[in-house]
């Protein structure tokens, strides 16, 4: 799965620590996700969607092998 | 988010310290051959036990042993047990993923172990496979998943 939350992240001028702490997850997490090696909870996805203020689809994206 | 239920972190330090003390004194208290120089004599209750080698079982009787290490095991195991299931310093779900998967793994990895020892150890030496065997799967899943943990936060040391 791709996501574009370091796009998203730069939108909003957020570092890695500031979205980490207003998603309640470490900021090694948000790493993580951002290289694409960690796959969120719907509860994460669906935090990240509300605070960038658009729908999971636009962050988060079906690659082939999903 | 709701998690399962872990100890609180603030056992972590004290608990990962009276394991690993007590862990070692155990593993020593085995290795060594004067044994009976650390023996504590006390009465203990037996739900089953033996009165010898050879001798026939018994049920819900007394009897008199050294009790070095049934005190360690207490300390090895509950102490064992809230070190590896207390919350990491900062607890999340990508923490709780990777705690999934270092279990899964301590508990391939130590059933491998397992089945070697019984496949090709045989006669009284085989006592020790069941001995390592008591504690080996939280052995192996506490290694494992602090390698993982260590390895998360430092790969993650440095912001992009």
């Amino acid at each position: 799965m791709k996501n574009n939350i370091k796009v998203q992240r730069a939108i909003y001028n957020l570092t890695q620590q500031e979205l980490a702490e207003k998603t309640g997850v470490s900021r090694q997490t948000i790493n993580a996700l951002e290289a694409g090696k960690y796959v969120p909870s719907t509860v994460l996805a669906l935090k990240l969607s509300k605070l960038f203020e658009k729908p999971v689809n636009e962050i988060f994206e079906l690659e082939k092998e999903d | 988010m709701k998690t399962n239920f872990l100890f609180p972190y603030k056992l972590k330090m004290l608990s990962g310290i009276l394991f690993s003390i007590s862990f070692i004194l155990l593993a020593l208290l085995y290795s060594v051959s004067e044994y009976s120089d650390f023996e504590i004599k006390a009465k203990v209750f037996a739900i089953l036990g033996d009165t010898g080698l050879l001798g026939d079982n018994e049920s819900f009787f007394w009897l008199e042993t050294s009790v070095t290490d049934e005190l360690l095991m207490l300390f090895v195991i509950p102490f064992g047990i809230i070190f590896a299931f207390s919350k990491e310093k900062h607890e999340d779900e990508m923490v709780a993923a990777m705690r999934l998967n270092s279990l899964a793994w301590a508990t391939i990895i130590n059933y491998v172990i397992i089945l070697l020892g019984y496949l090709f150890v045989y006669g009284i030496v085989f006592l020790n496979v069941l001995m390592v065997a008591m504690i080996s799967q939280l052995l192996i899943f506490i290694v494992l998943f602090r390698y993982r943990i260590y390895r998360f936060y430092k790969t993650a040391a440095h912001e992009e």
